[in-house]
């Protein structure tokens, strides 16, 4: 018995305690936030523990605790998967959500409910944590749904708003489909292999995946934002900066990702799919990559650039490397959380001005911010030794050195060069410059709670892509030899990209506003996905379930051939049976002619 | 099955003898002592059935429903203080005679051991429930939906009786029992098939089938609280039992016969549901909703493996809670409001933080959230119809997502927004509601931890 399993259930229970403690007194006191911020630091630093023991060793474990139920031949308990992936996923998860957790309260204060956001935030980080050590897909989907409702709750958090309300239900729709992947996938298994275990899924050996694979893949583009199912994760946006931070670039987006790499086993020897995921994550990676650069919003270039790396993921999956997509889920998960911080603090001190346009000269006011945002920015576009660099240099050098589809490789450089160029876009706009802002705000950026929590994920950003990928042990044999062209791919095309950008955006100083051509329209209208699939689809299906579903059928059919045609015909055969007709005077006169003739006849008998 | 029954005969009594401060506390109170009898049956320690007396017995399928049916019904007494305030007193314990009545009904037809007896008590309960949606609905449409239940439910269960003859006259028995061991399987014959849609149909009216649904909108719209609350919890249920009770007579008929009707249900599914997304009313969507719900039972039943069964009575179960709960919800809003129209009442989490909370829970099991009851019997029925035919999962996978959207439509649209002017001066939420919403999510919560004891006898 040794201390792996242990610490591990204690930093999951320690992250459950503040939620036990919002029935108590505790919760009414100006400190919650507090307390979730160091609960969620200690389970960060005790989950180390194992992650450690985890390098040093490396020792996997299963927990298996809690027998929930058997039905018939299918046993169903709670387990805790404690492997490669959990093991180095969990402190990462929790090292992000503890700066983020501080630096909400710094940027939610002054909301009234900060204690119910704390906790809806730590609901959510319990929710992923199931999700990541789950060991079975029922649990895994207990932790699926949970963080897609989290994330619902969190997106709508400004309730009265109703681009909140909108951007919130369309997340949960487009996650629901997905959904349905999740749920075929399930029901195959269970048919097929009769388990959810992921053990004995990945043991059983069947001739063709192909389906519930499908499933899958159509789970992960749901919680992922692949193309298709991705005009989510940009109206996400409408939430408080600190949950896009959260939830939409480090934490639940990647879950679908690392859905896939937890079920790589099977995908490892599946040609089509794995051709699927390639394009499917190519066509996402360009595409959003082109919707960052003509956006204002610099939340959304932000989602967009984190949409564009989900896609980068899915590549990565798609070229058989799935240990590489996970070290660069972790990497990812430190710069982009720290660049919504870093958006979000200049957010907040303009006033909620998020348009980039109306910043700039931000580097003088903001110095700390300026500093983050451009090393998160060099470190998203792969800049050699920061931590983007470790995992981005090897994926695109991988692909290079791949036999794959050469179209797919083509779109993932051209949008790693966009990369560069819509990075150097919020630099130039938002940092640098003359000032566009109101010269009546009042500036500051000096509240520990803010520096500190950026701080931690800036060192993150510098150094964790060369400590993780230097203290995880090897597990796919890197490319050792290339040609030196393949070899500076990577680095030429973000070059390129950022001197083309800077250029770019250095003419437009000096230019008139064109009237904007086509391609501006396309990239800034986000390729008239949302135009079309956001008016049309519902359009339809509204206007047919009210005009055929309730009118048509309901109101009319079914109303009509039942009881309305049964009512009518027994009406209209009653009344031509009946001898009532309404006829008075002439039943009176029968009557009194009866009357008359019967007296008549009786008197005279008498 | 006396000790359930006698108690709540001896209801009514103390209702008609209570002091006018007391009676709802006391029959409350009584109610909920009867339904901690009735949990005693949910343990059901050998594999067959406890029988209690020749009439009666109850099985882990009829053991859930019976502890359903008991637990509401202080849960509609609850609910219907508010509505039931202006009334005199006299009516007030009419009232309260009636749902016990029901009460008393429902507990013999889900324990009776004999179709016929079973058929009469299901005919029965058609009274009382007509009475209260005639009498207390509060607009005149009350009188077109109570004509509406009570012929739907009639034209189809008349056959049922017709049916139950002939087969007492060539079986000799009608003891379900019995007839599990005597049951020779039904040759194909036009009679036969005739035979079959006889004894379906009555439940399939009762649950009910798309097509067939009319009624359903209708009365919940027009009843009073408690009568939607026990239509939606238990009565639709009827069906369901009846339906696991009568197939195992009809073998191998239902092989070839489910076709139509397994169609109907899943085209129809998707059609209410779809209704729902453009409802205004909110007792109507609930309703609706209600419809496509039952129609996933009704598949899980035509298909008839194990699975499918579990997924059924888990199922029913869990919408029975559920959907009383939206039901409760709906009228504390009826109550304010004064109107069931939804867009009005938009913008109440500002006002009503706790409500909120209660809409929140009781639509995330509205739409199956991971891990509560209705998620597993949902998630078994999927799986049963995906074993039976891949397909099905297209037709099953929108209504998902369409179940997904309209339980969290009818969220945003009821509690999110800004609030409008007219509800500003609106009672707070009080401590029965609370206690009632709490009650029902409860037991919602309890059986997801274990929920084994309402998989049914096939578990």
């Amino acid at each position: 018995m040794n201390m792996f399993s242990s610490c591990m259930i204690t930093a999951l229970v320690i992250l459950t305690l503040p939620i036990i403690m919002s029935s108590t007194k505790l919760y009414k006191n100006k400190l919650y936030p507090y307390y979730v911020k160091t609960a969620t630091s200690y389970a960060f630093m005790i989950s180390m523990i194992p992650t450690m023991m985890f390098i040093y060793s490396g020792q996997e474990m299963i927990i298996s605790n809690w027998h929930w139920m058997t039905i018939q031949t299918m046993k169903l308990s709670m387990s805790f998967k404690l492997d490669y992936f959990s093991m180095i996923f969990v402190p990462v998860a929790l090292f992000v959500t503890w700066s983020i957790m501080e630096f909400s309260m710094w940027y939610m204060h002054s909301d009234p409910y900060i204690n119910r956001f704390f906790k809806y935030l730590l609901l959510f980080l319990i929710t992923m944590m199931v999700l990541v050590t789950a060991n079975n897909m029922f649990q895994l989907f207990i932790g699926w749904e949970g963080v897609g409702i989290m994330s619902f709750l969190l997106i709508g958090w400004w309730y009265g708003r109703t681009d909140a309300n909108t951007a919130a239900l369309q997340a949960v729709l487009y996650n629901r489909i997905g959904d349905v992947g999740f749920i075929m996938a399930m029901a195959w298994f269970q048919l097929n292999l009769n388990t959810w275990d992921l053990q004995q899924i990945f043991i059983t050996t069947n001739d063709n995946f192909n389906l519930p694979l499908l499933g899958l893949l159509l789970a992960a583009t749901g919680k992922s934002a692949q193309f298709g199912l991705h005009p989510w994760l940009p109206s996400a946006m409408e939430g408080p900066t600190p949950v896009s931070a959260l939830l939409h670039s480090s934490t639940m987006v990647v879950a679908g990702v690392f859905l896939l790499i937890r079920f790589h086993p099977l995908m490892e020897h599946n040609q089509t799919i794995q051709t699927l995921t390639l394009c499917l994550g190519a066509i996402t990676t360009l595409l959003t990559a082109i919707c960052a650069l003509t956006q204002n919003d610099i939340k959304k270039i932000v989602a967009f650039s984190t949409s564009s790396q989900l896609g980068l993921m899915m590549v990565t999956i798609g070229i058989n490397q799935p240990y590489l997509a996970f070290l660069h889920i972790c990497t990812h998960a430190f710069f982009k959380a720290m660049l919504f911080m870093c958006s979000g603090s200049i957010i907040h001190s303009l006033n909620d001005e998020q348009d980039i346009r109306k910043m700039g000269g931000l580097f003088k006011v903001l110095p700390f911010t300026t500093t983050s945002l451009i090393i998160g920015s060099l470190a998203l576009t792969g800049m050699p030794f920061l931590t983007g660099f470790y995992s981005k240099d090897l994926i695109i050098e991988s692909a290079n050195t791949s036999n794959t589809n050469a179209w797919a490789l083509l779109i993932t450089l051209v949008a790693t060069s966009l990369t560069a160029a819509y990075s150097t876009r919020i630099m130039f706009f938002a940092l640098l410059g003359q000032p566009r802002f109101s010269p009546m705000i009042l500036i500051n950026e000096n509240n520990p709670l803010l520096i500190n929590s950026i701080k931690r994920l800036l060192i993150g950003s510098v150094f964790a892509g060369y400590i993780i990928s230097h203290s995880i042990t090897p597990t796919t044999i890197p490319q050792m030899t290339m040609p030196h062209y393949l070899k500076m791919t990577a680095l030429a095309v973000t070059i390129l990209g950022f001197i083309l950008a800077l250029e770019l955006n250095l003419t437009t100083q000096g230019l008139k506003f064109n009237y904007p051509s086509n391609y501006f329209k396309f990239s800034s209208l986000l390729g008239y996905y949302p135009t079309i699939m956001h008016r049309l689809t519902p359009k339809t299906s509204l206007t047919i379930s009210q005009k055929s579903a309730s009118m048509l059928l309901d109101s009319i059919w079914l109303e009509n051939i039942l009881p309305k045609s049964i009512s009518y015909f027994q009406m209209k055969s009653s009344t031509l049976i009946s001898n009532q007709k309404g006829l008075i005077k002439l039943y009176f006169l029968s009557f009194m002619l009866t009357m008359i003739l019967s007296l008549l006849i009786l008197n005279y008998h008498g | 099955m006396l000790k359930i029954i006698i108690p709540t005969i001896m209801l009514i009594p103390l209702t008609w003898m209570s002091k006018p401060n007391m009676i709802w506390i006391n029959t409350t109170t009584y109610g909920l002592l009867i339904s901690l009898i009735s949990l005693f049956y949910l343990n059901q320690p050998n594999d067959n059935t406890l029988n209690s007396s020749l009439m009666f017995f109850s099985d882990s399928l009829s053991a859930p429903l019976l502890a359903l049916t008991t637990w509401l019904l202080p849960l509609m007494l609850m609910a219907s203080q508010h509505h039931l305030s202006k009334e005199p007193l006299t009516r007030k314990k009419l009232y309260i005679s009636m749902l016990i009545l029901l009460q008393l009904f429902l507990i013999m037809t889900f324990t009776a051991s004999e179709l016929i007896f079973f058929y009469i008590l299901f005919e029965a309960t058609l009274i009382p429930t007509l009475i209260i949606i005639t009498r207390w609905g509060s607009q005149t449409e009350r009188l077109n939906a109570g004509l509406y239940f009570l012929f739907y439910t009639l034209m189809g269960s008349l056959p049922l009786l017709v049916a139950l003859l002939y087969i007492h006259n060539f079986m000799g028995s009608l003891n379900f029992l019995m007839i599990q061991y005597w049951i020779q399987p039904l040759p194909n014959s036009w009679s036969n098939i005739f035979l079959w849609l006889a004894c379906m149909m009555a439940f399939m009216v009762k649950m009910p089938l798309y097509g067939l649904h009319l009624w359903l909108p209708k009365a919940h719209v027009e009843a009073p609280i408690a009568g939607s609350m026990v239509l939606a919890a238990v009565l639709l249920k009827l069906g369901g039992y009846g339906m696991m009770r009568i197939t195992t007579l009809l073998n191998p008929l239902t092989n070839f016969m489910a076709y139509p009707f397994m169609m109907l249900s899943l085209w129809g599914m998707i059609m209410t549901s779809s209704i729902c997304l453009r409802q205004t009313d909110l007792k109507s969507l609930i309703a609706y909703s209600s419809v496509s719900h039952m129609a996933l039972v009704i598949v899980a039943v035509l298909i008839q493996t194990p699975w499918s069964y579990m997924g059924a009575t888990a199922l029913m179960i869990a919408h029975g809670l559920t959907s009383s709960m939206l039901f409760c919800l709906a009228n504390s809003n009826y109550e304010r409001i004064h109107s069931r129209t939804m867009i009005l009442a938009r913008g109440l989490q500002t006002l009503l933080p706790l409500m909120a909370a209660w809409w929140l829970l009781a639509s995330l099991t509205n739409l199956a959230l991971p891990p509560t009851i209705n998620l597993i019997g949902e998630l078994f029925v999927v799986m049963s119809s995906f074993s039976w035919s891949n397909i099905t999962i297209i037709l099953m996978g929108i209504n998902i997502i369409i179940t997904a959207l309209y339980s969290l439509y009818m969220l945003i649209t009821t509690q999110r927004g800004k609030y409008s002017h007219h509800i500003k001066n609106i009672k707070p939420s009080f401590t029965r509601e609370n206690a009632l919403m709490t009650l029902h999510l409860l037991p919602l919560l309890l059986l997801s931890l274990n929920p084994k004891i309402i998989l049914g006898p096939i578990y």
